[in-house]
């Protein structure tokens, strides 16, 4: 692989690997308050956090792109802070990514906790143990295939992205030219030998990955399962 | 001893439960009532779990709800344990520890680890993963955690309803002997009047979400007798010195009066020395009843028959119900109450303060396991 291949390699992972960090921390709190919510606007909530599943990546991204430029407050404010334009930077596809990816994270770790149910939480709170106490001794460690799910595809999900970096990155070397725009540069210099070295990268590794992620959940005993079993004792 | 103090209401389901009582809790409080009546609500309201109580709860002058100045402490910070009727045991700890567990979240823990383990007889369970354990084993693991958790009051919500009868004979006894051991107050809840009358002295009833009675368990057994559409199969409630464990027949002997003793087949007490918890050398107590359709009445002294409990009394009340008549003939201080028919009370013209002879067969003297 040459240089700007690697380069943006190296660009596609720091990308995905920020955005797994990001949704990890927003996207739990979001599944759990879509998992204990009763109130019937959740199911508009979880439409939108469903959305990127259905929309064309390009429309996403066009508002983005507005949202992002310097004529609209999101774009101004991010300027008045750092000094710079939020439109086609590494920052904007990351956060594009984080909105893209969302559902990824937020649905897996949504079913969990759903699945967990109150019980085990109760009885650890007649216990003494408090929210944040509770979550990671009794809530992760018994949820903990999901979040590997939600990470796994998250992640993934992140590298194969490309029409929403397409309208709010561009292209810039180094800063926004992840490998399936290397790709689509490649094809449309006619370069197919370094098209097919990326394309099989990806198609190989996503594989992997993805059999991974399955090959984790497929003997059902994780954590959940067996919560299941004590509960129906 | 616990002071509790309920005066609130929540809002259920099909119904509201309402509450207004000041309880002494000594010992071991049952509550009692058919599945949907609220009292396993109310344990949950005590401890925390139920949001949306309008009211007051309050435990040893520390408020626990008051929703007039929007105070709720939340459950982990209220020192009330709570034993579920399913154990909902940490699946991915170890027995052990699951106990330690809440060990690290009592705030002055004073208990040791060892003596709960061997007094819940989990010793030799303490490496396993408690998904291999059996429901029985797992219930004792929950009242062992619940009790490390050295509440100021501990909740039991159906505690043996899940379990076979040989756990619930390992598991009761040893309710009542940390019950006894650690003084902590306790409120039992269940659907089983046989096993509340086992285990605690005094008893609230509730119905349709309010408290329908409170008192002395037996008292409040008796007077459910009266009730025109009754909760439980009429009865009555026994708490009687055993004189001998075995007559040599198979027959254990309590002492009614003075005079009179109430044969009880062995299989029937097996269990009475950790149930009394009496030290070695006192008179140990019995608890135990009879349906008043297991009792019968004659007018002379039935010496030539099989069934070997005969008794006299003096009948003090006479209730028709529908074709049947609900007697209550009264022992010395005890009174019984008795089912016959309204064709058996016109033939024999039973009248108050009569003397008669009740009678009934060993195996009707009933205990919550037999």
């Amino acid at each position: 692989m040459l240089n700007a291949d690697l380069q943006a390699l190296i660009t596609t992972l720091e990308m995905a690997a920020l955005t797994t960090v990001i949704l990890l921390i927003i996207g739990t709190p979001i599944a759990w308050y879509l998992a204990k919510m009763t109130s019937r606007f959740k199911v508009i909530l979880e439409a939108v956090v469903a959305l990127p599943l259905v929309l064309p990546p390009t429309v996403l991204g066009f508002y983005l792109l507005i949202a992002f430029s310097p004529e609209y407050l999101p774009g101004q404010l991010w300027q008045q802070a750092t000094g710079q334009q939020l439109a086609f930077s590494f920052s904007a596809i990351v956060i594009g990514s984080v909105l893209y990816s969302l559902p990824f994270v937020v649905q897996p770790l949504q079913k969990a906790f759903e699945q967990l149910g109150d019980h085990i939480i109760e009885a650890s709170a007649v216990l003494g143990a408090g929210p944040i106490d509770r979550f990671f001794s009794v809530v992760f460690p018994l949820t903990k295939a999901s979040f590997i799910t939600a990470a796994s595809l998250g992640f993934a999900h992140t590298v194969g992205e490309f029409g929403i970096i397409l309208m709010i990155g561009g292209n810039i070397p180094g800063e926004t030219r992840v490998l399936s725009i290397a790709l689509f540069d490649h094809v449309e210099a006619f370069d197919y030998q370094r098209a097919h070295i990326i394309a099989i990268s990806l198609l190989i590794s996503s594989l992997v990955l993805l059999a991974s992620i399955y090959l984790l959940n497929l003997p059902k005993k994780t954590s959940l399962s067996t919560a299941k079993k004590v509960r129906s004792h | 001893m616990s002071q509790l103090d309920l005066a609130f209401t929540l809002h259920y389901a099909n119904f509201d439960f309402t509450i207004n009582e000041k309880l002494t809790v000594q010992g071991i409080v049952g509550i009692y009532g058919h599945s949907g009546s609220g009292k396993s609500t109310l344990l949950r309201a005590i401890a925390g779990l139920e949001k949306t109580v309008s009211g007051k709860i309050s435990l040893d002058d520390k408020i626990l709800v008051n929703s007039h100045h929007n105070t709720f402490i939340k459950p982990e910070n209220r020192q009330v344990g709570l034993v579920f009727q399913h154990a909902r045991l940490f699946p991915h700890l170890t027995v052990l520890d699951n106990l330690t567990f809440a060990v690290k979240r009592c705030k002055t823990p004073q208990l040791k680890l060892k003596d709960i383990l061997k007094w819940t007889q989990l010793e030799n369970l303490a490496e396993q993963e408690v998904t291999k354990l059996s429901g029985g084993q797992q219930q004792r693991v929950a009242l062992a955690r619940a009790i490390l958790a050295e509440p100021k009051l501990l909740l039991l919500d159906e505690p043996l309803s899940a379990l076979d009868r040989a756990a619930k004979n390992t598991l009761l006894p040893i309710i009542l002997k940390l019950q006894k051991q650690l003084n902590i107050p306790m409120l039992y809840v269940s659907h089983s009047l046989d096993e509340l009358q086992q285990v605690c002295d005094k008893i609230i009833v509730i119905e349709q979400g309010r408290v329908l009675k409170l008192g002395d368990i037996h008292q409040v057994i008796h007077q459910l007798n009266d009730a025109h559409s009754p909760l439980i199969p009429q009865q009555t409630s026994l708490a009687l010195p055993i004189k001998s464990h075995d007559n040599g027949h198979g027959l254990a002997e309590l002492i009614l009066d003075d005079q009179q003793v109430l044969f009880i087949p062995c299989e029937n007490l097996p269990y009475a020395n950790e149930y009394t918890q009496q030290p070695v050398g006192q008179v140990q107590i019995l608890r135990c009843f009879i349906l008043a359709n297991e009792l019968s009445i004659c007018l002379t002294e039935p010496k030539n028959s099989s069934i070997v409990n005969h008794f006299t009394g003096i009948i003090t009340q006479l209730e028709l119900q529908k074709n049947k008549v609900l007697v209550t003939v009264t022992c010395g201080e005890q009174p019984f109450f008795v089912n016959i028919s309204a064709f058996s009370q016109q033939k024999l013209a039973l009248q108050l303060q009569q003397l008669v002879y009740l009678q009934c067969k060993a195996s009707a003297v009933r205990t919550f396991i037999h």
